[in-house]
């Protein structure tokens, strides 16, 4: 069975295209200003003002180039992000992410057996309650950086939005700010992926998973047991199954 | 294992392309579509353009942190010496093209707003302008209707920079000639420059000499070298 439909897989590695390129140009652009006082005042909330991003973190060369490509890149962004909400919602996926009852005590069990204080992984399913979270999370902060977005593109024409988000140095503030919960989520999603469940690379290329190979099955921790077990091949063995 | 094999060339390769990528411009092959996106994102700002969506500048007056920008080598002092008297030329498609000394330019009815100053850089300053609006002298000089655009030129060595009519006729757009509460500063561009919050910094010519109505664009200095043309707010 298929677990991503090529809607999801297609649209999944076109983000990820999109998404490097406006990270990366975003960070060129701020190097131009790298601070957000207004000019002559303070701001309270960025401690490395006037600290530029390390280039080999940015793309665009300069100032025009990253501008040229954060404001063609944001369409794609945004076209692939709406391809990708407009299929979850019109296909069902949504109801594998949104948030469920018991999703707080869920990653809580997620968090213990990652940390050693728990020994068998909690029931899974398609997603652990981790990853729900996460995959929740990361199309309302892209939606939360789109808008905010919009907001320090037009501070004039769409000045009633500029001056809901607190005007214009709150509002590159909260860009920047989901940017980086953007960075984190994604930095996250990718070292779970390799450190505890690299066959699910597999199901974002060509769709197919197999289950027997699934964290749970393996109980897999981060760096544990990646390897697929050898009874996977076996129907049971004993003292496998939880006691 | 052929899986394996896959997954490390795409690591390799995807790995590789970010590091060629890092702080470059990118393939020259996707200029066209980022100039594509450039003409399509002038169309919808252009959609989004309204005459009355003003700018307040309500915190304290950046005063002396507000920064000099120009593009000569040295701050472009008007040389009256060899020049003459500095004046303004309103020209282009008018009916009555007119060439303004500041006393002149001062003896308009003016305006002074407290806006914000947005750079391109990402920065903003809160300023406190007075001048006399492009509006104002189009009317003036009996603006044509073929006039779409309006070119702002400079003393400033051969800066320049092009403007659609819909924003020169903005009413925060300004001829400016003085900044909160004195004369333009040589370093503010004086004896005159372009102002209005509408536009980012780079659009608004400082050390300006000339207001000219056209029927084609003819981009700008900062536009002509990879900025974007509209540079609207």
């Amino acid at each position: 069975m298929k677990r991503h439909h090529w809607i999801v897989r297609v649209t999944h590695w076109v983000n990820v295209v999109a998404l490097t390129i406006m990270v990366g140009s975003g960070l060129r652009i701020f190097n131009a200003y790298p601070a957000f006082a207004r000019r002559g005042e303070t701001f309270c909330c960025y401690p490395f003002a006037h600290k530029a991003i390390p280039s080999w973190l940015t793309f665009g060369g300069w100032l025009a180039g990253a501008r040229n490509w954060h404001f063609a890149a944001m369409w794609v962004l945004v076209l692939n992000g709406l391809v990708y909400l407009g299929f979850i919602y019109l296909h069902g996926e949504w109801r594998d992410l949104v948030p469920r009852r018991g999703d707080v005590r869920d990653s809580w069990e997620m968090f213990k057996f990652y940390a050693f204080a728990r020994r068998d992984h909690p029931r899974q399913g398609k997603h652990n309650a981790l990853q729900r979270a996460t995959y929740f999370a990361l199309p309302v902060v892209g939606i939360a950086s789109v808008i905010t977005g919009l907001a320090i593109w037009k501070p004039v024409q769409l000045g009633l939005l500029t001056d809901l988000l607190g005007g214009y140095v709150w509002a590159r503030y909260w860009h920047f700010l989901a940017m980086v919960l953007l960075v984190v989520l994604a930095v996250g999603h990718v070292f779970m992926v390799f450190a505890v469940d690299p066959y699910s690379l597999t199901s974002m290329i060509t769709g197919n998973y197999d289950e027997r190979l699934s964290p749970e099955e393996r109980n897999a921790r981060p760096f544990y047991h990646l390897l697929p077990p050898r009874r996977a091949a076996q129907a049971t063995a004993p003292g496998d199954t939880e006691q | 294992m052929r899986r394996r094999r896959f997954i490390e060339v795409s690591a390799a390769s995807l790995a590789s392309a970010l590091w060629l990528a890092c702080d470059s411009e990118g393939p020259k092959s996707a200029r066209p579509a980022l100039r594509a996106a450039e003409r399509w994102n002038e169309k919808i700002e252009r959609a989004l353009f309204r005459h009355r969506s003003m700018d307040y500048g309500t915190a304290v007056l950046a005063g002396a942190a507000y920064p000099k920008y120009f593009v000569s080598d040295r701050v472009p002092v008007w040389n009256e010496a060899e020049r003459g008297p500095w004046s303004l030329e309103v020209t282009g498609l008018v009916d009555n093209p007119i060439r303004l000394s500041l006393a002149e330019l001062q003896s308009l009815p003016s305006v002074t707003q407290r806006v914000n100053h947005y750079c391109v850089e990402g920065w903003t300053a809160v300023v406190e302008y007075t001048g006399v609006r492009v509006s104002e002298l189009a009317r003036r000089v009996g603006m044509k209707r073929e006039a779409q655009y309006v070119d702002f030129a400079s003393f400033d060595s051969d800066y320049h920079e092009s403007w659609d009519l819909a924003s020169a006729l903005h009413p925060q757009t300004l001829v400016a000639y003085g900044l909160d509460g004195h004369l333009l500063g040589p370093g503010h561009g004086a004896p005159a420059r372009l102002h209005s919050p509408i536009k980012l910094g780079y659009k608004c010519t400082k050390y300006l000499t000339r207001v000219a109505f056209m029927a084609e664009r003819n981009g700008g200095y900062w536009s002509d070298r990879g900025y974007e043309w509209y540079a609207g707010t």
